[in-house]
């Protein structure tokens, strides 16, 4: 295969690709000196931003567990994903809204409150993802392969714009105002409120003088995502229905003749999918405070390419790959720009589908990928 | 009920709704678009070896059912709903003529057109492009002595037709799914704004610009296909879904570029401070903060197209620019036609078919598919530079997802590979979203603030999400993405499918129905239940 000449071109060539990163690079803030300066001015940064990244990665490994799940069964991108997740946002801050969690300052109502919109936001974002699998995937299942991806992708349209639709509703959520749909609204900062209105400092690490922040907001998220993830897993790994799933992704044929019922395993598959989505909803409004119509695509973007790093298909793995693309969103956000971190995780995306599909931990489900 | 009386109740009702929103004269000018339509779809129905004068006789009664429903909606909607929702009725005059002008053109042209079908072939298809170039040609003209105003809104969808044709031959022909098609219209329409605006002090003829435009799409097709070459299905159109994402943002955040060799400015002087070395190496700064793209600003204004009879195209002015936009779309049919029939076309279409068979036949996928993908981009390399100098400013937000959707919801619509699919899909979804719509959310909005608002007094919360709902622009991409997932589930081959596509999609039915027809049949009539 590899002639002399091959031999003699790729170094070449890699070297060409080094000097245009640090050429162009620049333009999208990758700029070596800045960084090192900033990184040597203040070393404990480092630890901030992975805290940061801990908890953002974190909420985008909940979500990518929805698209490596459904993929691994029925081997279709679910492009709405990303967009259930933003209806659990929307939903976990009607709920509050109409429980009046927004306006108190009791922390039993708050605390209350944040407990039944996460309940909320798991059932409706569930019942979502099973209804668009129902309407959008089942009768395409055996249809030739660009009818479903179109299909996906309608509907991830149409979830979008249900969110613009609700963002209008200003009777619904006072919240979202008079400034119309498309705007970026506020999600209150409800976990903050709580602990300043019981006496206590949110920022856990306020009392070591280090300077660094990691506020309750931080623990919230990573407990929440980390008990949401061991249980997925007993669940998986434990019960019948867990193990019909793997049955089912392994062979689908295979499964329905030892007389699994396969409309059923899927349908759980994207109940599941879909409460893990509106659970990270609730985790990533009462974390990031914003809640915005658009949201669910750029979340979709990274969570897919978390799960395609980690290994599409692959539990583990997407859990993994969360935490890893939160990292790097957390560090290109920190060090280069937060206009440009988009671009660098999308990228992060290309460079593991050329040259490692598999992704990381990949091998166990090889012929998925 | 009669089947032809059916379908005449239907087609006069449809059409006398869309009336309803306009008045005035439009009634005159849909009068004769229905009669097109009925006629051309008759075409199936009767037997083409009556010859003309049998057919025209056999069409006749049902044209006149037709007439006489769409004139009746049509006064109904001015006398009756236009006063309800508080608007002034049509005057008299204009009422019977446009009326008599629709309702005797939809007969005639519905009979004549029915008729046609009875000509030889020949004959038939001269006959048709005859009438099609005289409508098309006479249409901006009727629609400015009309006082209509449509053109410019046709503009749009004719826009919209180019960059569906040039996606057409990336998913239709070649079955790339590239959701991030919107990326080369933007590529296009940066093009043609850096090259003639004052952002840099280049005023480029547009004539020259188009196709720089084209060329600069075409290159970025094949710079942003090379890395999906490997890539299949879903993973491809993700890919693409990214790169679609990611080129505006780029336009968006290109506002502050400085790029400085990195070997003379920092590479070079960072090992020679290491060893303490000084020298005085000069460092090469290609650029410095220079403003590209103005970010959201937008660049603008951007120079038009002159001509040597027309002058400077206005912007108040749109037919020259229906025209140009017009010769474009010949120009684009054309090269895809040829395109199409030809050796490379064939490859696409073996390729979308099974890509391992093909290159085991010696078509060469990567040569294909980059071809595709580029061939894909010049055409809306086209559509973006006579965006850009129409509507003269251009902002990244408007090639952002949404537009990619739009695009593909056109090809989806028309159909998939059909080239006649696509512009009549274009021009159905883009006239319906930019002058249906905002006329049907005028019409509600009055309707509603005569009838049900008053009686909401009582309670303003309801009263305001009422008012705030009634809004069919709220719903606008809504029904984009009902559109496709309606059409994956009732019709994939689209509205006017090629003969290719209908062929795979229903064998692939056949072949999967029997086997797994107790697990939601591809078919599709809702009986996807348990076994």
């Amino acid at each position: 295969m590899k002639s002399p000449r091959m031999r003699f071109v790729r170094p070449v060539l890699a070297i060409l690709v080094i000097y245009l990163v640090l050429l162009i690079g620049p333009i999208a803030s990758l700029d070596f000196p800045n960084i090192y300066a900033s990184v040597t001015a203040n070393p404990l940064q480092l630890v901030q931003f992975l805290f940061i990244g801990l908890a953002n990665g974190a909420i985008v490994a909940i979500i990518a567990l929805g698209y490596t799940m459904v993929y691994g069964i029925i081997e279709l991108i679910n492009f709405a994903h990303g967009d259930v997740y933003m209806i659990g946002v929307f939903t976990a801050l009607t709920t509050l809204s109409l429980v009046g969690a927004l306006t108190t300052n009791n922390p039993g109502h708050i605390a209350l409150g944040i407990f039944i919109a996460l309940l909320v936001a798991i059932a409706v974002a569930a019942a979502l993802n099973a209804t668009i699998e129902r309407l959008a995937y089942r009768r395409l299942r055996n249809a030739p392969r660009l009818a479903p991806l179109i299909s996906a992708i309608g509907m991830s349209f149409i979830v979008e714009n249900i969110g613009l639709i609700w963002a209008a509703q200003s009777w619904l959520v006072p919240l979202f105002g008079t400034t119309g749909g498309g705007a970026q609204k506020e999600f209150p900062d409800l976990l903050t409120r709580m602990f300043v209105s019981l006496g206590l400092d949110p920022n856990l690490l306020a009392g070591t003088g280090w300077g660094l922040r990691f506020t309750i907001k931080d623990l919230l998220v990573i407990v929440l995502a980390g008990m949401l993830m061991i249980g997925l897993r007993l669940f998986i790994q434990n019960t019948r229905l867990g193990k019909a799933m793997r049955a089912t992704a392994q062979n689908r044929d295979a499964a329905r003749m030892l007389g699994i019922d396969i409309d059923r395993v899927i349908t759980a598959t994207f109940l599941i999918g879909g409460g893990l989505a509106g659970a990270a909803g609730l985790m990533a409004g009462l974390y990031n405070n914003n809640a915005w119509w658009f949201m669910g695509f750029r979340a979709g973007l990274q969570s897919f390419t978390a799960a395609v790093l980690g290994g599409i298909g692959n539990i583990t793995g997407a859990m993994l790959g969360g935490f890893l693309i939160g990292l790097l969103a957390a560090f290109s956000d920190g060090y280069l720009n937060a206009r440009w971190t988009n671009m660098w995780v999308f990228a992060t995306l290309v460079l593991i589908l050329l040259f490692r599909p598999t992704g990381l931990l990949g091998e166990q489900v090889g012929q998925k990928a | 009920m009669k089947p032809e009386l059916k379908s005449a109740l239907i087609t006069g009702l449809l059409g006398g709704l869309v009336v309803f929103l306009f008045g005035g004269w439009s009634a005159a000018v849909l009068g004769v678009l229905i009669g097109i339509v009925i006629g051309l779809s008759n075409g199936s129905r009767f037997n083409r070896n009556d010859g003309f004068e049998k057919l025209f006789k056999q069409a006749l009664p049902n044209a006149l059912w037709t007439a006489l429903i769409f004139v009746i909606v049509s006064l109904v909607e001015n006398y009756v709903i236009a006063p309800a929702a508080g608007k002034s009725p049509s005057p008299i005059g204009i009422m019977l003529a446009a009326n008599l002008i629709g309702g005797l053109g939809l007969v005639l042209f519905a009979s004549v057109v029915t008729a046609l079908h009875g000509l030889e072939p020949r004959w038939e298809k001269i006959g048709k492009i005859a009438l099609l170039a005289v409508l098309v040609t006479a249409f901006p003209f009727i629609d400015s002595w009309t006082g209509l105003r449509w053109t410019a809104n046709v503009i749009f969808a004719l826009i919209f037709v180019i960059l569906g044709l040039g996606l057409n031959i990336v998913v239709g022909f070649a079955g790339l799914l590239d959701l991030g098609y919107a990326a080369f219209f933007a590529i296009g329409a940066y093009t043609t704004g850096i090259l003639s605006s004052p952002q840099h002090n280049i005023y480029l003829n547009f004539w020259l610009v188009i196709w720089l435009a084209a060329g600069m799409a075409a290159i970025w097709g094949l710079i942003l296909g090379a890395p999906t070459l490997p890539l299949r299905g879903d993973y491809l159109a993700i890919v693409t879904l990214g790169f679609g994402e990611i080129i505006p943002v780029v336009f968006k955040n290109l506002i502050d570029v400085t790029i400085k060799e990195p070997l003379t400015c920092w590479v070079i002087p960072g090992i020679q401070s290491l060893f303490g070395v000084t020298s005085n190496l000069k460092c090469i700064v290609l650029a410095e903060h220079l403003d590209l793209t103005a970010g959201e600003r937008g660049i603008n204004p951007i120079g038009r197209p002159v001509l040597p009879l027309v002058g400077e195209f206005q912007s108040d002015n749109p037919i020259p620019w229906y025209f140009l936009i017009i010769g474009i779309i010949l120009l684009s049919v054309f090269l895809i036609r040829r395109l199409h029939d030809s050796r490379l076309g064939r490859a696409w279409m073996a390729i979308r078919e099974d890509e391992l068979a093909a290159a085991q036949m010696g078509i060469d996928p990567v040569r294909t598919k980059l071809l595709a993908f580029a061939m894909g981009a010049t055409f809306s390399g086209f559509a973006g530079a006579f965006y850009a100098a129409y509507i003269r400013g251009i902002f990244p937000s408007v090639f952002d997802f949404s537009a990619s959707i739009m695009i593909l919801c056109v090809i989806v619509l028309g159909g998939l590979g059909s080239v006649n699919g696509v512009i009549v899909g274009g021009l159905i979804l883009m006239t319906a979203d930019r002058l249906f719509l905002p006329a049907l959310k005028d019409l509600l909005t009055g309707l509603m603030r005569t009838t049900i608002l008053p009686g909401l007094e009582a309670w303003p919360g309801v009263q305001d999400a009422v008012a705030q709902n009634a809004n069919p622009i709220l719903y606008r991409f809504l029904l984009f993405g009902m559109t496709l997932v309606i059409m994956m589930a009732i019709r994939p081959e689209g509205l006017l499918p090629s003969a290719e596509v209908r062929a795979e999609l229903h064998a692939a039915e056949e072949q999967a129905g029997p086997v797994e027809s107790g697990n939601g049949p591809a078919s599709g009539n809702g009986a996807g239940g348990k076994a």
